[in-house]
């Protein structure tokens, strides 16, 4: 039997309570034990702590490799240390050092704001480089390679004492964990994290990706300026090759070893990045810690093999980096020498075998020795209302095209919508259904033709116009944002009301018992019926669904059903693509057939179905069945 | 003619023979790329350690037409390994982790250069002949002819390799779609592994080509990543042989400004071109654009 130990408390508390203690006892450290040396590490730790939390943002949160952050903590250090000379007051100074990496990583966020993936790291590398050629090379502003020397200020004629003067960077690396953990559980941090898992949805739901995406990175190069002011006003002495390459990888290290996603993980990061260099001049110690390193790396495979089964690579891969940094510790002749190596190789396993890092790792096991009380589920309300009413179509394209290379993929076509309708589109695979559907809610541009949405014409290819023009739509291949829950994920979505407005919603899909669930954990059918809660969440007037009942189960079908004839009532206006003839002649007041990108058929369901043109679309006219058979498994309408 | 522009072009032209160099690595990037949709943030690190191996070689009394190929052999071992280590996990959980690991696995090269070989630059000898040729007044050394005839040469025998031997073609099937190539019998990851080792051997040759101008030490590896990346993202990640342009013209760009503001800026140019060409044009100057399903 396993303890658990049930305290009653919820887990919030429990955290704000260890992290309150953590703080004092760091801050009680030198009144108790007195060192110049260790108290330089504790004042290099904080400012680490303040450097990490932001690069958390954009690694962690954001989900992008960042690898300019090392280059705005100088330029940070650089403009106080500037400021400083210049004979301004401290907190004034602090300001330059946000302002020094703020100003330019605004500036980069500019080109690297429609980038992801390799080409945003390697915007941000590039970034970097030229930042450590502009510190060396304007000598007569920076000193070049010989550095920049200051005197540390007093503030409001407190003299900082080394003793003060961590206080004083405790204090800050409290209020910017405190700021970043409002601020990145709010509703902003919600949509920077929706915006990791579906840029697309991001935008087709009006949240905005670019507009979160430049906050986030703003927020991240804020606080590497303060780090860099401290770090300025603490070491007194800058060289521009200390912001290189090489910090930047410890950085990394740190965000990824202390855990991504979470300001304890960035802490623990800091207290390892700064004591690792320490633990290395000491050999003892180091190989005893690199020891256990290993055995705990040894663990979990040995686990599996017991249960005689293949370790996975995720498994081993971290013993083998583990057993090389122990052959490091034991037979290098100067272990010194080795620390990027070393550095490399905790690295390595690290991202391998803790995604989620020391934070993540030590959080799972408390999950699992204590029992927390979960957060209290409010109470539903608000719900589908009926949207006000409007003269003229819901949706007018006329003449719409596209291409994709040789392929008219939508080739001149025509749909007008009226007020409240539900719309039919349907159509053999790759009739062209869900480009159509792309142009309309502006995912593609096209290249000739109108939208108009409620007689706005919103800009051709861009979801956001679109959104606003009051569209929106679901999606055939799920954009769900797997990192939130399904609460998050309404709340995210909504433009105003609160929590219970989301359970609202989540009752409306009938999907209120799952609320805390994440939405990885989700099943496919659930996961579809959260896509329609989302995009009802932002109290559209013209709703897409597209093939909204692929791939669910027959009672699920049902459900879809009931719940879109009560969006229909509510006076939505909806375009549903969909295979299934049954939905489609049940919800549908008039029905558009597609085939190979033109429109073919137009009329009620049951004009459609007996139309020749669209029997011949889906089996193929007499002579050719045989090969039309394989367009499509669906029937005809 | 006169001598300033004389002075100038002569940069030019040395700076985009080397700049076929760049060419070489950015094709390495293309390489895996194309197969695998994964580069390595670790490129310029295989060029040094194919250097470094290349002239360890020649260090116990191999010609230096066997160290070459020799160091290849290493290469294609060190990308086969990175791809294996640092690569196949994160592709198969469609995430970025290898961005990651792919730099970690080249900062424990750079580590492992510098404690094997020391952190000094070192020649590397070469036999080529001394002395200079002369085209219209502007003169090439014969090391600066072998970078661009190597890159050339073995740019042309990977793209003829791809087009016309089973691997190659395996290759290409698995980079337009895996799924469908595994359904067809090739095994995709073999693919990959193959275009990675072809990539690392591509590596060490740029590397041992390289170091008889440059020298080689354990610095040489970061600029030379991001100079390639430079070119490969000009370029485009698919583009073939637009490599060479782009490579020429970052080599030329790069001596032109280090000559006209200072050596310190030699790089300037490259990122900026970089960075610009990620703002206008991701998919590259020569590069497809790519359009998002949902």
């Amino acid at each position: 039997m396993r303890i658990r130990f049930n305290l009653g408390l919820r887990e919030k508390t429990a955290e704000r309570i260890i992290r309150l203690t953590l703080f004092s006892c760091l801050a009680a450290l030198p009144m108790l034990w007195h060192g110049e040396y260790a108290l330089g590490l504790l004042t290099l730790m904080a400012v680490y702590g303040v450097l990490l939390i932001g690069l958390d943002a954009t690694v962690g949160y954001l989900g992008q490799i960042n690898l300019a952050q090392a280059a705005l903590f100088g330029l940070g250090a650089y403009g106080a240390a500037l400021a400083i000379q210049a004979e301004v007051p401290l907190p004034l100074a602090l300001l330059v050092g946000i302002a020094a990496a703020l100003i330019p990583g605004a500036a980069l966020t500019l080109p690297a704001l429609r980038l992801e993936g390799p080409q945003f790291a390697l915007s941000t590398l590039s970034f970097a480089t030229l930042t450590v050629i502009f510190l060396n090379e304007s000598e007569s502003i920076t000193n070049g390679a010989l550095g920049l020397s200051i005197i540390r200020p007093s503030l409001f004629n407190i003299v900082l004492d080394s003793t003060r003067f961590y206080w004083f960077c405790l204090m800050i690396l409290f209020i910017t964990w405190w700021a970043s953990q409002l601020l990145l559980r709010s509703r902003f941090g919600l949509a920077i994290e929706a915006l990791r898992d579906s840029p697309t949805a991001t935008d087709a739901l009006g949240i905005g990706a670019l507009r979160h995406k430049a906050l986030a990175f703003a927020w991240g190069s804020a606080l590497a300026g303060l780090a860099g002011a401290l770090h300025a006003i603490n070491f007194g002495y800058l060289q521009p090759a200390a912001f290189g390459y090489d910090l930047m990888v410890i950085l990394l290290l740190g965000v990824v070893f202390g855990g991504r996603r979470n300001q304890w993980g960035a802490f623990a990061g800091a207290a390892v990045v700064t004591m690792l260099p320490n633990l290395l001049s000491n050999r003892t110690l180091f190989s005893l810690l690199v020891t256990l390193g290993c055995l705990l790396a040894i663990a979990s495979p040995i686990r599996t093999l017991l249960s005689r089964t293949r370790p996975s690579f995720r498994q081993t891969a971290p013993v083998a980096a583990m057993a090389t940094a122990l052959a490091l510790a034991l037979f290098a002749s100067n272990v010194e020498e080795w620390r990027k190596g070393i550095f490399a190789l905790f690295l390595f396993a690290a991202v391998v075998g803790l995604p989620d890092g020391i934070a993540g790792a030590v959080t799972a096991i408390l999950r699992k020795l204590i029992h927390f009380s979960p957060d209290p589920l409010p109470v539903a309300t608000g719900g589908m209302q009926p949207v006000k009413s409007f003269a003229g179509l819901a949706l007018h394209a006329s003449n719409l095209q596209k291409s994709f290379g040789g392929v008219k993929a939508v080739d001149n076509v025509t749909l007008k919508i009226g007020k409240g309708e539900t719309h039919g589109l349907i159509g053999p695979n790759g009739s062209g259904k869900t480009t159509l559907v792309n142009l309309i809610s502006g995912l593609y541009k096209s290249d000739s033709g109108s939208v108009e949405i409620f007689g706005v014409r919103p800009i051709p290819g861009s979801l956001m116009s679109a959104f606003s023009a009051g569209s929106a739509r679901t999606f055939q291949n799920l954009q769900s944002f797997t990192g939130l829950t399904a609460l998050e994920s309404i709340m995210v979505c909504q433009q105003d009301g609160g929590i219970s407005e989301a359970m609202g919603w989540l009752h409306t899909v009938g999907l209120e018992p799952k609320a805390r669930l994440l939405c990885s954990e989700m099943s496919y059918g659930d996961l579809r019926f959260l896509e329609i809660a989302r995009a009802l969440a932002t109290r559209p007037y013209v709703l897409m669904l597209d093939e909204p009942a692929a791939g669910m189960s027959k009672p699920d079908i049902i459900r879809l059903v009931d719940l879109v004839t009560s969006i229909k009532r509510a006076g939505i206006t909806i375009l549903l693509i969909e295979h299934h003839q049954d939905v489609v002649a049940e919800l549908c007041d008039r029905v558009s057939v597609m085939d190979g990108g033109r429109l073919i058929a137009q009329g009620t369901p049951d004009q459609v179905r007996r139309d020749p043109k669209v029997i011949e679309a889906y089996l193929g006219s007499d002579d050719t069945t045989t090969q039309a058979n394989n367009d499509s498994g669906a029937q005809p309408c | 003619m006169n001598a300033e522009f004389l002075a100038l072009a002569q940069m030019a032209v040395g700076g985009g023979l080397m700049g076929m160099a760049y060419a070489l690595v950015a094709y390495g990037f293309q390489l895996t790329y194309t197969a695998g949709k994964a580069v390595n943030f670790g490129q310029g690190e295989l060029v040094m350690l194919g250097a470094f191996i290349g002239l360890s070689l020649t260090g116990i009394g191999l010609p230096y037409w066997a160290a070459v190929p020799g160091a290849m052999v290493a290469g294609a071992a060190l990308g086969w390994f990175v791809e294996r280590s640092a690569v196949r996990l994160a592709l198969q959980q469609r995430n970025e982790g290898w961005i990651l690991l792919t730099i970690i696995v080249g900062l424990f090269g750079v580590s492992a250069a510098e404690n094997i070989w020391g952190r000094d630059d070192k020649p590397f000898p070469a036999p080529w002949p001394e002395g200079t040729l002369e085209f219209f007044g502007i003169s090439v050394t014969w090391p600066e002819l072998i970078i661009a005839a190597g890159a050339l040469g073995i740019m042309t025998l990977v793209e003829l390799a791809k087009r016309y031997t089973m691997p190659g073609i395996a290759v290409q099937a698995v980079s337009a779609d895996p799924d469908s190539a595994e359904l067809c019998g090739i095994r995709s990851k073999s693919a990959i592994s193959l275009s990675w080792a072809v990539s690392g051997a591509a590596a060490a040759f740029a590397g041992t080509i390289i170091a008889p101008v440059t020298t080689v030490g354990p610095t040489m590896a970061a600029a030379l990543t991001l100079k390639a990346f430079s070119v490969a993202v000009v370029a485009g990640l698919d583009s073939g042989f637009g490599l060479v342009l782009a490579g020429i013209a970052l080599g030329s760009a790069e001596n032109l400004s280090g000559f006209l503001l200072g050596s310190g800026w030699r790089e300037a140019p490259g990122l900026i071109l970089l960075i610009l060409a990620l703002a206008l044009r991701p998919q590259g100057v020569f590069g497809k654009k790519i359009i998002r399903k949902v």
